[in-house]
Order: C-alpha cells, then structure tokens, then sequence
C-alpha cells in the first residue's frame, strides 16, 4: 500500500530513465555499428550489457544463431510482411499502441525477433529440394516478432511515459537510427481511449510524439476479433472456480456480444470485422465499483478493494431474501433464502454506521451487486439480438474469480443455462490490441492460430537485447507496488531498490542477484495474505466459488512466427488435440511436476556443465532452477494460468525457460558424445542387417528402433540404466529383449504394406516423413538405419527433427552432420544424402550450389520449427509442412511426438508410431503394460 | 339484481367474529404498508394526533339507501424497523377488532388479518405474541398484482407519466391493460409480466432497488431517513461524483455512437480519479449521483425486459419512487433512452401501496372491487378517485408521509 505513493521511487524511475538516456545515446555509435554490420546482432537480450556482466551470457536465449544479413532484403514488398522488416522506414518503427483509458492505460507494443538462423544451408538446399524457389513468398524466411502487454495506472501516467521514453518505444525501440532521444516531433503513435484526447498534449510535450486517435469501438472490436480469431485459447468459462477453455472456430465466429467493462460497461454487437454497432452499455461498471469503493473503504487502489472482497461477507450488508422472509425460501418464485433481494439492504435498518462495517463485506457486495446486474444487461441484450456468445472483456475482470463467477451466474440463472459467459484471457488489452492493427501494414491481420505461439518469460521485456532499459518486473513493482500482481504479464516480482539499479544492467543480471527473494511465483500482497503456495483459502460464501484467484492468468509475450504452418496431412486439424495426457485432472498434473521437479538438479548439473562450469554458468543454473521451480508452482496453484495445460505445454516450458537463462544447449556434450559412440558401431550393424532377408530386416530395423529409443536422458529410469554399460552393449541387450508381441503391435499390418502378402506386391511410399527423437543411438543405430531400408525401396526419406534443442534431441541442424558421417560407411546413405543436398553442405560449408543431383531418392532433412520433446502439428515449420505435400508415410517415432503427444492423431496418410514406454505411470495410464514395453502402431491411410 | 344484499348477509356474519373493518398489512423488508378502511361517520382518530390521514366527514355518499359503507379506505406506511409503531398503532386503533364501535373482547379472541410481505413471515410471533394477532398470510406478487390491477382498473387517474416535471394521467382502457409489466421498486425489485386477474408471472428482477439507494445513501451521507436522502438528491449535482462521457473525451461528444458529453459513462467514477475522500463530496451530489445510478439501472432492465416479452406498457410502482419528481423523471429518462423514444415509463399514484391493497382484496369479502366498478357507472369517476389528506413534501422528522385515504364504498354493516 505504501508503495504507491512513496516518491522516491517515483523519482528512481525518472533518474533512472535519464541514465537509460544516456545510455542509449552513448550507444548511438553502437547502434549505428550493429545496424551496418548486421553481424552482431546476435546478442541476446543481454546483449547491451555492461562489459562487467560477462561475455558469455551475450548469447541469444532463443535462437541459437542470428543472421541479420537478411535485412536489406526485408523492404522486399513482396514479402507478406513487410512492416515488420523495415527497421529503416521510420514510419514503421512504432509498433507501439495506447489504449488510455479512465483509470488504466493499456499498452502494446512489438518487438522483432531476434532472427532465426536464416542462412543455414541445409535449408536452401531443403527448399530447392522441395521447391520453394524464390519466387515463391516463403522463400525468404520472415521475421517475426513478439507483442507484449503492459499496463499503467492512468493517475500515473508520468510513470508509462518513462516507460516508453527509457524503452524508445516511441522511436521503434533502440535498434532505431533515431534512438538517439532527439526529438524531430514526427512520430506517430496510434492510441485510443479517451485519454488518448486528454493526454494529447502531454504526450507531445514529454516524448515529442502525436497520438493518432483511433476510434475506442472500432479498436475494441478489431483487438477482440484478432485475439479470437489468432489465439486458439483465447476464450474460456468460468463456473464455480472452474476455468474451462473454449475453441472457437475462426469461421463461426460472428455475431456475437461483446461486452467491456471498463469504467463503464459497453456493449456491442460484432457482426464481422469492422463490422459492429453498440447496442446497449450501463453506467454502473468499475469506475463505480472503484469509486464507491474508494468512499465506502477507504482503499486506496481498484486491486487493493479487489483483495479485500475475497475475504468478504456479503450477508452483513446485502438484504436476502431469507432476511426478508425469516430465513424461509419464496420458494414460488424460485427465490431462494441466500438469493440477495437488495444489495446493501441490510444496511437500511440497522443503527450502525459506515464504519462498524467490515471494508471486506463492503468490497464484496458491491462487486457482487456490479457483476451481476451487468451479467443480466448481458444476457438481455444478447437475447434481443439473437446472439448466442457473449464475450466479456474490460478491466473490471482482470481474471478476478468471483467476478468472472458472478457474472456467468448471472448469465447462466437469466437463460435458464442456455447463454454462457465467456472471458478473454487478454480482457485489458482489447482495445490497445485493435489500435496496434490499425497500422497499416502491419500485416498482422491475416495472421493465423499456428502463428503464435505465447512464451511467459520471467525477464519480459524480451526484445532481444535492443531495447535499453529496465524489466517490466521492476518497472511496475515501482509504478504500482501493490497492483504488480495486475499489472504485470509475469508473476515473479523481484524487488529491487533503485541503488540496485544500473542501467547497463540485464534483467537477468536482477534476477540473479535477487532472486532469492522471490518466495513465490504468486505476487506478494503482505497485507491481504491471501495469495501464496498454499492456495485457495478464501471462505466460501454460500457454496459460491471465492477463491484467492488475483493473479489467476498471465499473459505471456505473444510470438509471431510467421513461418509456421499447420501441418498438412493432419486428417482434420479442428478437431486435432496434440497432447495425450489431459493434465486437467489434479492428480495427473500432480505427478508431472514431482517428475519435473525431481529431474530439474540434474538438468540444472547438465546445463552448468554444458557451459563448462563457469560461475556465470552456475549462477544462470540456480536462476533457472528457481525461475522453473516457480512457473510449476504457479502452474500447481493455478493449472490454467497460462492458458490451457497440457503435458507437452510443460515440456516446452521447460526448454524456454532454459533458452531465457541462456543455456542454448544443455546436452551439447552428451549428444556429442553418443553420436560419436553410436557411429562408431554402426558399419558392424548395417552388415549385420544386410545379411538378413527381407522379413526379418524389416522386423530387426523396426526392434531396432524400438531398442534405440531407450536411449532417453528424459527418462529417468533410462538414465538409471545408462551406467550399466556401453550403448552398443545396452542397444543390443535392448533389442534382444523384443519379445513380441509388444503392447500395441502392429508389425504385421506395416510388413504386409511394406513387403505385401504373396505376389501381391504394393508399390514403395514416394516420401515418408520420419520424425525423429532422440541424438545417439536412437538416431544413429535406430532410425537411420530405417530410413536406409525406405530409400532402397525407393522411398524419399524427410528426416524431421527439432529446429531448437530439447533435451538430448537431435536437432535439424546437428543432422547433417551426423548423416554425413554415416554416409562414410553406407553408399545408399551417401547417394541420398547427396541427392538430398545434405553431404555437400555437410562436407563443403562454404558452397550454396547442390550439385549433386543424381538420379537417387533424396535423403532431406527438415526442421519441424519447434524446440520441444513433444510436437504440435498445428503449428510446424513451413518447409516441414512443404515436405508433407507429397509425403503418403509418417513414421512418428519416441515417447514426446508418438506418445506424449500424436498417439490419437488421424492422418490423411499411413502412419506408423514407434516407442518405447521408458515412463511406469504412463505405461500403466494408457496401454495397461509396463515400464519398457514398446508401441508399434500403425494406422493405414483412411 | 342485488349481489350486495348477499354480501351484505355475508358480511354481516362477519362482524360478529370481528373482522369487519378490513385492516390489511405488508410487511417489506423497509416499509410495512397498512390498509384499513373507515366509515365516514365512525372512524377514529384514536391516538394519532398529527395529520390524521382521516376527515371526519365524508363526502357525501351514495344517494341510495342500501347497506353500503361509505368510507375511505386508509394508507399509511411504518419503516419495518420500528415494526412496533406498527403494531401499536394497530393496537391503539383496534383496527383489528373492526374499529372502535365494535365491543371489545380482550384476550378471548384470536384475530386474524390478511398480510403479505416478507415480514408477515417474520413478524408472524410478534404479532401473535403482542396481540393475539393471526397474519393470514397472502402471497406478495399475488397482491402486488391484485392490487395494481385493481388500481388501474378502478381508480381513475391512477397511471401517469412523468417527464421533465410534466405529470400527465394517462387514461388507461382496461380492456386493454394486459399484458403489461408491472415493476415493483421496493428494497429490491420484482419485475412482473401481468395478463390478467390472477395471471402473471415474475420475469425479472434486480437487487438493486430501493434498498440499495437507502442503504448506501446511508452509509455515504448519514442521512437518517430515506425522504432525507432524497431530498437531498433533489439538490445535488451528479457531475462532481459521476464520470461524464465528457469527461473521458476532454469534453467532447463520443458521437460517433452517439453519446453526448453529459451521458454518464460511470457512476461514481469521477470518484476514483481524484485524491477526494468521502467528506469532501457533498452528501447531495452523492445522493443525486445515487439516485440516478439506481433508477437509470432499473429503467434500463425494465425496458430490456419488457421488450422481451413484448409488453407495451410499464408500470412502476413500490416505494422507491414515492412520487419522488426527480426518480420517475430519471426512471422516464431512462426508459425513453434505452427505447429510444418507444417506450415510456408509468408509475401509479398508490405506487407503495400494491401489495397492501391486494391483501386487502385477497378475501374480497367487502366487494370492494365490485362496488367501486359499479359505482364508477353510476357516479362521476371523479368522486371515485383517491383524495389526497396531506402533502407530498417530504417530512424531516423521519415520521413516514404519504398516508393519505381513498373516499370510497364498500359492502358492510
């Protein structure tokens, strides 16, 4: 509560701006520097750090290699998103939107990529192979970018002017030419809201930059069109406590009631884009909720009367019905005795006064009362338009559960059950959103679900290390102590004085330094004490849901990635649910975090050692460590907080929080090793192989997967096993104890397509995706050596692997290589390689030119544009999903993209799932079996 | 043609067991509401000294010799909290017992009278206990109803809209009055789609009534009665409290969606922005704030809700309203804007007395209804409708107004 008024920290941040400043502009050079090189740029956020720091944390979190050299072409007009690669047209540079409301103002703005690796070989060669030629759109890779959503209270807005001034977001951020704090007075900001008249002058006299007044419905609508049309789990419900996430189906969309509760209550009937008419609004929303709240209590913030309702009673003050009738129900309407009959009624006849009064039952009522009747509006004005989903948005909600369980009771009691109210998970930033598209030019307006992708670093703002200035975290722990929980889009707080506050300073430097201060990932609010590990602790009132729910949703950094694609050969991709384990059942998610936690030290050992054990290395270590241990328990409080939870969403949680801390690859060494192991042994095995007839092969290569996919530092029971012996050894010992049948066997149905039955012979598959799992023995002594037996059979062979790493993963970058050194001992692996492109950007780095294109069925490699153990097919590489065009086989093989996730996908082809059960609870779970039993499924094309 | 003389018969029958003089009663969660008729030459003044409701002539009556009563029928309301006065008051009047011609029989007697209300529930001992009164408990809507149905039906002029200080009667046809949407503001606020004698059924509602206006106002300004808090709100000014659409737009009109800069965007938004605490408000700006949040909220769900069942008129009526010029203007107000001119408000001159009076005709054993249509035909309708005994003004000292007395006939001794 102190925090909010306390000046000094006011003061940090001016001072602390002005360091920002000049900062930025004794950077000038650099940036200029950076800028023509377009060589350096691979700095990750760390990258402006002071040269105390440490070099080795100048590394990219998140994209292994950055190639700027792209740039110049990026004013290609041809691209389909042009805005965002033309970092030198200044009109473009103000990917920053406003949305100033009565009482918060609302920001978004857009921050580019950090570059994927854009010049590796192995993908030119891929797209020649596959046809992408330049003429085609993709054919240059496309930046993406990443949104982030900040929030201000708008009294304080001197403190969001800060914000922007130390970012230079009003410049387009640091990586501008003209982010030098001078002011030419040209720049344009779009803004919205009725502030953004208010503070129009403001606005030009503190940053020198206009605000472009956008229309408030019109920015409404468009911010709410695009989250649900581009965000798959935008929407959800809320009943009794319980979030339930909705899909909608982009095409059945409209019309629908949009209802936003900011100070006030609109609300409008969305009848397509740009396409709306508010039909109906009420006066009584959060300013009055706020407002009388702050007469009544005495609060001295929206959040700060929020809090005190959870521990709230109403019946002190509301009048019920049973009040009325002496405790009995009017049971002939339906009224029960707990139905409130009069909001703040009880007050009336009793002789107490204002103050003998609990501020808590206060809150409480008058929330109730608010959400309530605007529950009932809602569902009036959408039964007079005939619409069946109302949506509500605004900042009334800010994913308050009581709130969010008023109003859909409201809903719910009014339709007799047939309406449902949904809630948005980024309610606040409708409006701000719908004034960052209407930029032109954006590009953002065609933009897909499988184009997004929304991480929730623990050090946002994450903008590659371009943009200067302090971390959100901290940015609003001192514009709004008390709120940060509200007004921050992740939930770690780090609590930093202005003495701990250099500007050359990463965010990553602050969380180290203080991160033993984090005690929760659930921001503190001492005075209320409601919130922490333990949970929901708020007393029930009348059986109504009340739990402690504050920061019950984060919004994470929305990535754009506009290279990603659904991938294509899914059988019906609405339908299609990735994970297999439903992580909704508590009991389940229970036994994944203890199995994340128990790994996390030894995958903290591995990625410290992986960095060679530098301090610097150790101390990124703990901070992952107990940034990880944090999302968990923010996950194990709140399973929904990051939208909708499924196993896979945790395993790449887990490799992104890795990448923040900027352990690019923590099982470097291992996978090195174990590649070199298994290729030591495999000249013996393919003789082996190729001195076997056909039925027997095909047995052996297929065992021979299964056996090599136990080679799984994901495992913890294989990892038990690894210090028993030497992989050759553990693969055959392995392969000796197939015992078919195996759990799920459907070896003889994939013989008979592969081999046919009698003379009926069936023609070889054209091209068989093959996603592969695991570096080492799995890929080496396993799949290779069944992609050997396809190409002879005529089959081209796409080996699909991890664009980032994962674990011990094979990523599509370490394939060439390792297909190269097989190649030396096979002449059908090196013909295909060849043919594929692979050996001669493996053998020859410097050369472009595929040369080799022989007759042979091509060996490719693709990446499948995700860096996770487990796969979502709704959102993969364009060129993965170029390279399933003509692909009529899918070869899924190990436990993460054939068990975890994809064991129920339908294709449209033949689909074979290969794994090895390494895990006993999901042996059990799904197939009824046992640790190391094996899966081989397979499904012929429907 | 004589139904009267049976009724009279019956009736008759009636006063020997000591109900004759048809004291009806709704207990509310704020108000409890009495009903009572008196003859002409006999009623009593009893205890009550100031402003009796009651003249002690009547007009003159019915020429005809016939065993009508000519009367008035009483209104007069008590805040529920000091439910005693009510009790006393009964007690002092020994309306109960049929008025005070008729001998008493003290304590040999169990009395029953008709009463509706949530508090007949809750008052059931007290009465019984006190007095050796029964409640006969009649249903709340089914009285709202009977009696707002009876009041449109008979009373002429009863119904009026109200806007911008104008009050024009309307003249309602009551063969055409259903269906209709009777809104009823009284701590809260029951919304009723009525087609008939008898027949409706309760669509909405909303906590937000009466009591919310009474029991933040209290808590806000320490008023110490709800006429205090409303006259209050007659003097104040909305603008300092409320968030105007002006005030988000620098002043200007959104118009676009056409709400000009002096439609409130948000009740007591204005509130949160400035570093005001309570006592720098004027209590009446906050009761005029309050004030037109309430009835704004209950015009607008009116509306919504009328439209859809497709109800052409709304009647509000309940004690919010009180005759209050300022409420029914805002209530008219916000029906004509959510209507955007199609619908208008209409409030009822017994508006706090619904209930009362349909307990009161629950047993119809005075034929009262009859009576009062009968003689509509035969004696000008003017003579029929209510009289009022005392002022509107509302009074300070936190005695209720509003008794006031309808001059009419009924069936009896």
């Amino acid at each position: 509560m102190a925090g909010l008024s306390e000046k000094p920290q006011a003061l940090g941040i001016d001072q602390e701006s002005a360091e920002a400043n000049k900062n930025s502009s004794s950077n000038k050079k650099s940036v200029h520097n950076r800028l023509l090189e377009k060589d350096k740029e691979e700095g990750g956020q760390g990258g402006d750090m002071s040269p105390s720091a440490g070099s080795s944390i100048k590394r990219s979190g998140s994209r292994p290699q950055l190639d700027v050299s792209k740039a110049e072409i990026q004013g290609n007009v041809e691209e389909k998103y042009p805005t965002i690669l033309l970092p030198n047209q200044s009109d473009d540079l103000s990917h920053l939107a406003l949305d100033i409301g009565g009482s918060l103002i609302k920001l978004v703005y857009f921050s580019r990529h950090e570059d994927q690796s854009t010049d590796d070989k192995r993908k030119r060669s891929v797209k020649e192979r596959l046809g992408l030629s330049n003429g085609n759109r993709r054919s240059f890779p496309i930046l993406g970018g990443r949104l982030h959503f900040v929030k201000f209270e708008t009294r304080k807005i001197n403190e969001c002017l800060d914000f922007i001034n130390s970012k230079q977001l009003h410049r387009g951020g640091a990586e501008s030419p003209y982010a030098d704090g001078a002011t030419d007075g040209n720049a344009i900001i779009k803004a919205t809201g009725g502030g953004a008249y208010k503070y129009t002058d403001l606005f030009k006299e503190r940053l020198g930059v206009s605000l472009d007044k956008e229309d408030e419905m019109d920015c409404l609508v468009a911010g709410a069109n695009f989250l649900l049309k581009a965000i798959r789990h935008e929407a959800f419900t809320h009943m009794e406590g319980q979030k339930e996430f909705v899909q909608i189906d982009p095409n059945d969309l409209f019309p629908y009631l949009l209802v936003n509760i900011g100070s006030g209550v609109s609300m409008i009937k969305v009848d397509g884009d740009g396409k709306f008419e508010r039909v109906s609004g009420t006066n009584v929303g959060g300013g009055t909720y706020w407002g009388l709240g702050r007469l009544l209590t005495k609060c001295k913030s929206f959040d700060e009367l929020l809090e005190l309702s959870q521990k709230g009673d109403n019946r002190t003050i509301d009048m019920l019905v049973g009040d009325i009738y002496g405790g009995l129900d009017y049971s002939k309407i339906g009224l029960s005795a707990s139905t409130i009959a009069s909001s703040f009624g009880k007050t009336i006849s009793e002789k107490k006064e204002l103050e003998d009064y609990r501020p808590e039952d206060i809150s409480l009522s008058l929330l109730r009362m608010i959400s309530y009747n605007i529950g009932q509006i809602s569902y009036l004005n959408a039964l007079r338009f005939g619409l069946k989903r109302i949506f509500f948005g605004g900042f009334f909600i800010r994913g308050h559960a009581y709130t969010m369980d008023t109003i859909s009771f409201a809903v719910q009691f009014w339709s007799k059950g047939e309406a449902q109210a949904m809630f948005l998970r980024h309610e606040g930033f409708l409006g701000a959103l719908g004034a960052f598209m209407s930029y032109e030019k954006h590009g953002l307006d065609d933009l897909m679900v499988h184009q997004l992708v929304e991480r929730f670093p623990m050090g946002a703002p994450y903008t590659g290390g371009k943009i200067h200035g302090p971390p959100l975290g901290d940015l609003n722990e001192k514009a709004s102590d008390r709120n940060s929980k509200y007004l921050t889009p992740i939930s770690i707080i780090v609590t930093l004085s202005n003495s701990d506050f250099p500007t050359q300073i990463s965010w990553m430097e602050k969380f180290l330094r203080k991160g033993t201060e984090i005690t929760a990932p659930v921001p503190m609010t001492p005075a209320a004490g409601t919130t922490g590990l333990g949970g929901f602790d708020v007393p029930l009132s009348r059986g109504s849901s009340l739990r402690s729910d504050a920061s019950a949703l984060n919004v994470g950094v929305l990535h754009l990635v506009p290279t990603l694609d659904v991938f294509p050969l899914l059988e019906d991709p609405k339908t299609y649910e990735p994970n297999t384990i439903d992580l909704a059942d508590p009991s389940e998610l229970e036994y994944w975090f203890t199995i994340l936690s128990e790994h996390l030290p030894d995958l903290v050992d591995k990625a410290v050692a992986s960095e060679g054990r530098t301090d610097d290395a150790k101390r990124r270590g703990d901070a992952f460590a107990r940034a990880f241990s944090a999302h968990l328990a923010r996950l194990m409080e709140e399973p929904a907080a990051y939208g909708k939870l499924g196993l896979a969403n945790l395993l790449e949680m887990r490799e992104e929080c890795l990448r923040e801390f900027q352990f690019v690859d923590a099982y470097r060494s291992i996978k090195q090793r174990e590649n070199e192991a298994s290729l030591a042994v495999l000249p013996d095995l393919l003789m082996e192989i190729d001195s076997m007839d056909e039925e027997t092969r095909l047995l052996t290569l297929i065992e021979g997967v299964l056996a090599a996919n136990i080679f799984d530092w994901g495992s913890r029971a294989c990892v038990d096993l690894y210090h028993k012996g030497t992989i050759i050894e553990i693969y055959r010992m392995s392969r000796n104890k197939m015992q078919r049948p195996w759990r799920v066997d459907d070896f003889d149905l994939f013989k008979e397509r592969m081999l046919g039955t009698g003379d009926k012979k069936k023609p070889p598959h054209k091209r068989a995706l093959l996603f592969v799992d695991n570096s080492g023995a799995d890929i080496v002594l396993g799949m290779l050596p069944l992609a050997r037996e396809l190409l002879r059979r005529g089959t081209e062979v796409v080996l699909v692997a991890n664009s980032l790493p994962a674990l011990n993963d094979v990523t599509a970058m370490e394939l060439p290589d390792i297909v190269a050194e097989a190649a030396k001992h096979c002449d059908t692996l090196r013909r295909a390689a060849e043919a594929g492109g692979l050996l001669v950007d493996a053998m020859i780095n410097s050369s472009r030119s595929s040369k080799g294109k022989s007759s042979s069925v091509p060996l490719m490699v693709v990446e499948n544009g995700c860096g996770s153990p487990c796969i979502d097919l709704r959102q993969v590489s364009s060129e993965l999903a170029a390279a399933a065009k003509d692909a009529d086989l899918i070869i899924l093989e190990g436990m993460g993209r054939a068990l975890h996730t994809n064991l129920n996908a339908r294709f449209k082809c033949d689909a074979l799932k290969l794994a090895m059960v390494k895990n006993q609870r999901l042996a059990e779970k799904l197939l009824k079996g046992n640790i190391y039993d094996c899966i081989c499924k397979y499904e012929p094309a429907s | 043609m004589d139904p009267r003389r049976a009724e009279t018969g019956k009736n008759s029958d009636q006063i020997q067991s000591g109900h004759v003089y048809h004291l009806a009663l709704d207990i509310g969660g704020s108000l409890a509401k009495l009903v009572y008729f008196t003859k002409n030459d006999e009623h009593i003044v009893g205890s009550e000294k100031k402003k009796s409701p009651m003249k002690a002539s009547g007009i003159s009556n019915s020429s005809r010799n016939s065993p009508v009563l000519n009367g008035r029928l009483n209104f007069k309301k008590f805040e529920t909290s000091k439910i005693n006065d009510c009790l006393e008051f009964i007690n002092s009047m020994k309306l109960h017992l049929g008025g005070c011609q008729q001998p008493e029989s003290p304590g040999s007697q169990t009395i029953t009278i008709k009463a509706t209300g949530g508090g007949a529930y809750k008052y059931a001992d007290l009465f019984k206990e006190k007095f050796r009164i029964s409640l006969d408990k009649e249903d709340e809507m089914d009285c709202l109803v009977a009696g707002a149905n009876f009041l449109l039906e008979t009373i002429h002029q009863e119904a009026f809209t109200y806007m911008g200080n104008q009050k024009q009667f309307v003249w309602i046809d009551k063969n055409d009055l259903y269906p209709y949407l009777l809104v009823n503001i009284g701590s809260g606020v029951g919304m009723i789609k009525v087609e008939g004698d008898g027949k409706f059924e309760r669509v909405s509602g909303t906590s937000i009534g009466g009591g919310t206006f009474w029991g933040l106002g209290k808590l806000l300004t320490k008023c110490k009665s709800f006429d205090e808090l409303l006259d209050l709100s007659y003097r104040g000014n909305n603008r300092a409290v409320d968030m105007l659409v002006g005030d988000i737009y620098g002043g200007m009109d959104y118009s676009k969606i056409g709400l000009s800069s002096t439609t409130i965007a948000s009740s007591f938004g204005r509130a949160i922005s400035e570093n005001k605490e309570r006592d720098d408000y004027k209590p009446e700006d906050i009761a005029r704030s309050l004030l037109r949040m309430i009835s704004n909220n209950i015009g607008q769900i009116s509306y919504l809700t009328a439209l859809r069942f497709g109800l052409k008129r709304i009647f509000f009526g309940g004690f919010f309203i009180r005759r209050h010029p300022f409420t029914m203007d805002t209530l008219s107000v916000a029906v004509n804007f959510w209507s955007k001119g199609e619908a208008k408000a209409m409030f009822l001159q017994h508006e706090g007395f619904l209930g009362a009076v349909g307990a009161f005709m629950s047993s119809d054993k005075h034929g009262l209804k009859e009576l009062l249509a009968n003689q509509k035909v035969e004696r000008p309708p003017s003579k029929l409708s209510f009289s009022l005994d005392q002022t509107q003004v509302p009074q300070q000292d936190g005695e209720l107004n509003g008794d006031e007395s309808i001059e009419c006939s009924v069936y009896g001794a």
